[in-house]
């Protein structure tokens, strides 16, 4: 016979006191695990709304990311000649050659970044349909201005709407703000490619190119086609595969930040519980011999407050999600170590987080109160009863 | 007094430590995390040597003419320039184990821009002689088990050539062991195989005196201001702190760790306190009506609970110390730039601060409301 679950939950209740500062404990675990994770979660969500897989990101081969990639106008053109390139309604090549500067600028706090500055062809506008101006006005093909993500205009005061900006001998003013759903484009300031190129002394070379496929079943076809021809020297691979590439090497720190902080915060809080646990058994020591005598079994007694420990943990891992939730609502930006560039992003508690989370909890919670509960269930009735 | 304080902690061997056990792990984290700052801040060293950087004032995307080594070498101040450009070519495999700096650079004058490096002669001559060859820091060479002629094969990544380079020299950098973990190779190797382009990453300027810095930094910058490409120039210090800002707000990220780290410990002390004294009403009571003031009361069990505070924090120092070391040699398989982590007192110390601070604080809080509370009811409670 096993006791009912209600016994366990009561038995919570009745020592709220020391129960509601244990899962208070647990609770800033959690919240410390979600909070580094939504971090990652943030980067991981950017990167992976970015990139259509019919979409076919053209790098110099052996480069890894756009910014270490460049080829010549010539190698472009030639490319956009191969066959199995998608073209729209009117006829038009769905084909793309680009720059990307990085421009390091201060941010607000007055640190310094590097800023992607993407110099682009009126068809890139076509290859990245999320992108909409918010604020503003477009760039006029060939002339210095700018427009910006409305995350990075936030972050740097030279990007803001009106702002100026020098380089070289070119002054170029932003004249548009954008946003493109959370992608990483928006972390990028868009600009003519030639304006952008001889301001920044970048002419004749191209840093990537975009092409589409018909299809996303045709995408592979036409990275071969790329690939292998000898006079290209180019890489090709799927717009979604180049950033999912990047998730990886920008998240990495963030998850194993989260898991080593959450073992050790976890071993931290286990004691606590452990306290928690070993009051409540020694305050019911009579109550416990009670049951004994009732006719409960040992395991019947250990699994009751193994549950209890872990509807505890429950409780403060639901508390800790509960509150993580307004981490979703800040926005901040770090730098993407393989394209070296800024990267803004809005911190993000997904639903696996969440779960890893309770789990955390639920498990500081049995850990805790496994040697407890085994103990409870050890001690002679006799001896038990005797107890005051 | 102060047995009476040892008699109450050893009453419940147990709860005092899991108590401790629970700082303990709250103030190895502390400890940890002000280390990893710190790599993150390294502060202006005391140093002899004093060096400034110049490069593209747009980013490091962008390389300079190497037409300006020898402007640079005339600036007044400069007693050495040398070229170093970052090649970041893949060794074996993009992981991070595999990743390390490498560096072009000029032999002949690597050395006195770099005055703290020692490489034995032997070593140094060969390295000269051979375009092909390069040097590396003792810690990398023992960490990748290289050997002087083993040849490694470097896949150029930002440069579009790839590099076969045969080891020639171990070097040393006796006050600065993080130095050791990079190769240097010959610029006009990786400029012939690159069909000579003509450009630098960065050059490394060494200023006579620490008072000349600010100077070389202005007539640097000053140098090109009219040129297609103009320059930055900032000092080692500054330029190495570019990249970790580069990762944003990193103090603040930490700091709010820190903080809910302090908060949960908090909570963990403070419940065992107040349990503690919870249990022990009839008890103070009873101390209470023999005489006892409340100010003895209220000192007895927040020095209680400072004794717990303080052994935590002192076995969360001596862990960290323990596994700084290792946790550096874990850490910078993945970020290079811990692999200089280590734990000074300027972190220990508050971190033991904290420890104690938050004991204290778990103890008083209990210990007042117990001190003013009537010995009547305190008398009649049961259990």
């Amino acid at each position: 016979m096993s006791l009912p679950l209600k016994y366990s939950a009561r038995s919570l209740v009745e020592r709220r006191g020391t129960v509601l500062m244990t899962v208070a404990s647990i609770a800033f675990v959690v919240l410390v695990y979600l909070g580094v994770l939504s971090l990652a979660g943030g980067l991981r969500s950017a990167l992976a709304t970015s990139g259509d897989p019919a979409q076919i990101v053209v790098l110099r081969d052996g480069a890894l990311s756009e910014t270490s990639s460049f080829f010549s106008l010539e190698r472009g053109r030639e490319l956009m000649t191969l066959p199995g390139i998608a073209r729209d309604a009117d006829g038009l090549l769905l084909a793309a050659g680009e720059v990307l500067i990085l421009n390091n600028l201060p941010r607000e706090d007055g640190s310094m970044s590097n800023v992607t500055f993407r110099g682009v062809a009126p068809i890139s506008f076509r290859l990245r349909p999320e992108l909409a101006i918010v604020d503003g006005r477009t760039f006029r093909p060939g002339s210095a201005e700018l427009i910006v993500g409305r995350r990075l205009s936030e972050r740097f005061p030279d990007l803001r709407l009106g702002s100026e900006l020098e380089v070289g001998r070119l002054t170029f003013r932003v004249v548009g703000i954008y946003e493109a759903g959370g992608s990483s484009f928006d972390s990028e300031v868009w600009g003519a490619a030639d304006a952008l190129a001889s301001a920044f002394r970048r002419a004749g070379y191209f840093s990537s190119a975009l092409v589409r496929a018909p299809s996303e079943a045709e995408a592979s076809a036409l990275i071969q086609r790329i690939e292998s021809d000898q006079r290209l020297n180019l890489q090709a691979l799927t717009e979604s595969d180049y950033y999912a590439r990047q998730t990886a090497a920008t998240t990495r720190q963030f998850v194993f930040l989260a898991n080593a902080l959450a073992v050790i915060m976890a071993i931290g809080a286990c004691f606590a519980a452990a306290n928690t646990m070993y009051a409540a058994v020694s305050a019911r020591t009579r109550e416990i011999a009670t049951l004994r005598v009732l006719g409960f079994r040992r395991r019947n007694i250990t699994a009751a407050f193994v549950l209890e420990a872990a509807l505890l943990g429950l409780v403060a891992g639901l508390l800790g999600v509960l509150l993580s939730l307004p981490l979703n609502t800040i926005s901040t930006g770090t730098t993407n170590f393989l394209t070296f560039s800024e990267i803004t992003f809005s911190l993000r508690t997904t639903p696996r987080a969440l779960i890893s989370g309770v789990l955390l909890a639920v498990l500081t919670g049995v850990i805790g109160g496994l040697p407890p509960a085994w103990s409870a269930a050890r001690r002679r009735i006799q001896e038990a009863m005797r107890a005051v | 007094m102060r047995k009476l304080v040892w008699r109450n902690l050893m009453r419940n061997k147990r709860r005092t430590l899991f108590t401790v056990a629970s700082l303990t792990m709250a103030v190895f984290l502390l400890c940890v995390l002000g280390a990893l700052l710190q790599t993150f801040n390294p502060e202006e060293t005391e140093t002899s040597e004093k060096r400034v950087v110049v490069r593209h004032a747009v980013s490091l995307q962008f390389e300079l003419p190497e037409a300006y080594w020898g402007r640079l070498e005339t600036l007044d101040h400069v007693e050495a320039v040398s070229p170093l450009s970052w090649f970041g070519g893949i060794y074996k495999d993009t992981k991070p184990q595999n990743f390390f700096a490498q560096f072009a650079t000029d032999p002949e004058t690597l050395l006195d821009v770099f005055q703290g490096m020692e490489i034995d002669p032997a070593g140094s001559a060969a390295w000269l002689a051979e375009r092909r060859s390069f040097i590396v820091g003792r810690a990398l060479a023992e960490s990748h088990g290289w050997q002087v002629g083993d040849e490694i094969f470097l896949q150029g990544e930002i440069y579009p050539t790839d590099l076969s380079l045969v080891l020639r020299g171990i070097f040393t950098y006796p006050s600065d062991e993080s130095q050791e973990n990079q190769i240097f190779f010959h610029h006009k190797y990786m400029e012939e195989a690159l069909g000579n382009p003509g450009t630098v990453g960065t050059y490394w300027l060494r200023v006579d005196d620490l008072e000349s810095v600010p100077v070389v930094i202005e007539a640097a910058e000053a140098m090109f201001e009219n040129s297609d490409a103009r320059v930055k120039a900032e000092t080692e210090q500054a330029f190495a702190a570019s990249f970790t800002e580069m990762l944003g707000n990193v103090e603040l990220l930490f700091g709010a760790i820190g903080f809910a780290v302090v908060v949960s410990v908090f909570f963990i002390t403070a419940n065992t306190m107040a349990m503690a004294v919870r249990e022990r009403i009839r008890e103070i009571s009873v101390l209470k009506t023999l005489g006892f003031g409340r100010r003895q009361i209220l000192g007895g069990v927040t020095a209680e609970s400072a004794v717990i505070g303080l052994s935590g924090g002192v076995l969360g120092v001596l862990l960290a110390l323990l596994l700084v070391k290792a946790a550096a040699r874990g850490l910078s398989g993945m970020f290079p730039l811990f692999s200089a982590m280590t734990l000074g007192p300027d972190v220990a110390l508050p971190g033991l601060a904290v420890a104690l601070g938050l004991g204290a604080l778990s103890g008083f809080i209990p210990g007042y409301a117990m001190a003013r509370s009537s010995i009547v009811e305190g008398l009649r409670k049961v259990g």
